[in-house]
């Protein structure tokens, strides 16, 4: 399962693995975390068993991959790795037909994002996703989604993640076989796990920090703040952002004392 | 009976509670926060009727704490990980010094990284707990109620240390069945304050204090016997645990997978016997006969256990999720010392893996299966003890 922090694709894999227990069937959600902040692409990973599930490295080699996030849906690397006919459900608001992603695999799409807003007012995709898993792989019934939505969520909250479980339901699209059989060389490194120092984390940002040189004093606030060494000092006594190690979590231009850096927008984020 | 999908560390919380668990001092660190949150939340609730929850000021003072909540017949609790464990050192040794029988989650995280492995509750093997290692969720929260039982054993009287995984089973989801509480009080008395062990004294009762005129090395016997004791205390416990719900863990000591008939065994603790349990069901299915024996107990090491495996196996491959620099792996020096007074030579491979988080996978625990049944078949090892 992959999502951004945020989007509930932890509490998503909770979900299930309590919906198949209800089933009668035995299951395990471990979440992956690296140093996680709102926005990280992370990863969760789900089994469903009729005994124990004893086994506990992380799922390598799935047969279902989810895709909470529109961009992350994008990446190649949530199809790689899959069993042979393995399905990726992808949260994109396009038809699987259009969907760039390589390999011997089938692809379902549904617009959990348009269909949360709708729900729930804000752009927490998991159960706007998880009506759709359960209709396209048949892996939970949806009343046992909606049992176990009811655990998580009480009250009013529940009901309104039940409402984008349903509407997910409907909207699903059937499978497609992908249309590119050969994955693309370049690829983005989806694995978080260990310190953002030693990782390329550039696809985390949403927002960039953007140095004015003309008000910066060359105070260093900046640097002896950043929570990942992302900032590196110039000759000319100036800060410039580490394209590899900054994650935009924007404390740098907090905590200047002459506001010279400013967090923009990543186009596409 | 009632059962929820719930992470590790709540399964920890759950089983405080189903122990009745009067004072909880706590102290929060990565990856055993949540333990502390769950049980702020329980007492918030008023749900436990008598539960102090005790926010500590760091892991010295919360082992002392419940030191003292014990000494005066509070059953108590506390928990941490890797650098709070070690910074927890002094204390602890007083604990299982004054036989006092609290018991204590240790999630494990290293001590050169923030992911998991056996470092920290290994560098405390001289401190005189028993150290529990368990798999997962259920061992979790049957372990935590057991393990009182253990501690307060009037042959025990000592302190036990539980020992889990960080973030792979601290913060994983999985099925729990909760005994009725019902039930676990008719497993487990009520814990009254004991007095002290030494015959001479009488009130006012002191603690740890000077033994007076006699054999300064009594204590020490005295120690080392009722940690011995624990191979059949927690025989005893998990026997009786297994009969009023249900639930086996092997023999408490060990828990064997597959060993009979086996031409070899390998052996792991914690998350990683799990794993290799699905490395051992494929090197079966491809004809190659290798079982495994979960080590549940460190310390007591499962001394007559394995005297008795060795009798019908070839080889032994011991799994370390720890190394001690310039002294390999512990698991493997109790194995050998264990093994040596036997007639029956058998030959024990080292493997050292999974420290500092690394994952350790089917495939890693299915490599030692067959290094260590070429090994019983008359081959040398490559080396006697192996980085995996």
């Amino acid at each position: 399962m992959h999502g951004r922090g945020g989007q509930g694709a932890v509490t998503a894999s909770r979900i299930i693995a309590t919906a198949a227990y209800e089933e009668g069937k035995y299951s395990q959600a471990i979440p992956m975390y690296g140093t996680e902040r709102r926005g990280a692409p992370l990863t969760a990973y789900v089994r469903i068993d009729d005994r124990r599930v004893r086994e506990r490295e992380l799922v390598h080699n799935p047969d279902i991959s989810l895709c909470f996030d529109p961009l992350i849906s994008l990446q190649q690397a949530v199809a790689n790795d899959l069993k042979p006919h393995g399905q990726v459900l992808l949260n994109v608001p396009f038809s699987p037909e259009k969907s760039e992603l390589a390999g011997n695999i089938n692809i379902a799409t549904v617009d959990a994002t348009s269909i949360a807003l709708e729900t729930l007012g804000r752009p927490i995709t998991n159960t706007a996703l998880l009506g759709a898993f359960s209709k396209a792989t048949g892996v939970v019934k949806i009343e046992s989604v909606e049992k176990a939505i009811k655990k998580y969520f009480p009250g009013r909250l529940g009901d309104m993640n039940i409402a984008a479980v349903r509407k997910s339901y409907e909207k699903v699209s059937p499978w497609v076989p992908a249309k590119n059989k050969v994955a693309p060389k370049m690829q983005v490194d989806l694995n978080v796990g260990g310190y953002g120092t030693l990782k390329d984390v550039s696809s985390w940002r949403v927002f960039y920090p953007v140095v004015d040189e003309e008000k910066c004093i060359g105070c260093k606030t900046c640097w002896i703040f950043c929570p990942e060494a992302a900032l590196e000092w110039k000759e000319n006594n100036k800060p410039a952002m580490i394209d590899r190690a900054c994650k935009g979590c924007g404390v740098c231009a907090n905590e200047c004392p002459v506001k010279a850096i400013e967090m923009k927008r990543v186009e596409g984020a | 009976m009632s059962y929820e999908v719930m992470v590790g560390n709540k399964a920890t919380a759950v089983g405080c509670k189903l122990a009745r668990v009067r004072v909880a001092a706590v102290f929060p660190i990565t990856p055993q926060t949540t333990i502390t949150e769950y049980l702020s939340e329980i007492h918030a609730s008023g749900e436990l009727p008598g539960f102090e929850f005790v926010n500590a000021e760091g892991e010295l003072s919360s082992q002392v704490i419940v030191q003292a909540a014990t000494a005066v017949g509070a059953r108590s609790f506390t928990c941490t990980s890797g650098p709070g464990l070690l910074y927890m050192h002094h204390p602890m040794q007083e604990t299982a010094s004054k036989r006092l029988p609290l018991v204590m989650a240790v999630v494990h995280r290293g001590v050169k990284s923030m992911q998991p492995d056996h470092s920290d509750l290994m560098s405390q093997q001289w401190q005189g707990w028993l150290h529990i290692y368990v798999e997962n969720a259920q061992e979790i929260l049957d372990t935590t109620v057991m393990a009182y039982k253990i501690a307060e054993d009037k042959r025990i009287r000592l302190p036990v240390a539980i020992g889990y995984d960080g973030y792979v089973l601290s913060y994983t989801a999985e099925p729990v069945e909760i005994p009725a509480q019902e039930e676990v009080d008719k497993f487990l008395p009520p814990y009254k304050p004991m007095p002290s062990i030494l015959p001479d004294q009488v009130d006012p009762k002191t603690f740890g204090a000077g033994w007076g005129e006699g054999d300064p090395m009594k204590p020490w016997q005295m120690h080392h016997e009722a940690a011995l004791n624990g191979e059949t205390v927690i025989k005893e416990v998990f026997a009786e645990w297994g009969e009023k719900f249900g639930r086996t863990y092997g023999n408490g000591m060990i828990e064997p997978y597959r060993v009979e008939g086996a031409d070899c065994v390998i052996t792991a603790m914690g998350t990683i016997a799990g794993t290799a349990t699905a490395a051992i069901d494929k090197l079966w299915a491809d004809g190659k006969k290798i079982g495994l024996v979960k080590i549940r107990s460190f310390l007591p090491f499962p001394r007559k256990d394995f005297q008795e495996i060795a009798k019908s196996v070839g080889a032994i491959g011991v799994f370390d999720r720890s190394c001690q620099p310039g002294m390999w792996g512990p698991v493997y020096h109790q194995m050998r010392s264990t093994l040596y007074d036997e007639d029956k030579k058998v030959p024990i491979i080292g493997f050292i893996g999974g420290l500092s988080g690394k994952e350790v996978r089917v495939g890693d625990m299915y490599k030692i299966g067959e290094k260590t049944l070429k090994v019983a078949k008359g081959g040398k090892p490559e080396a006697p003890i192996q980085w995996v």
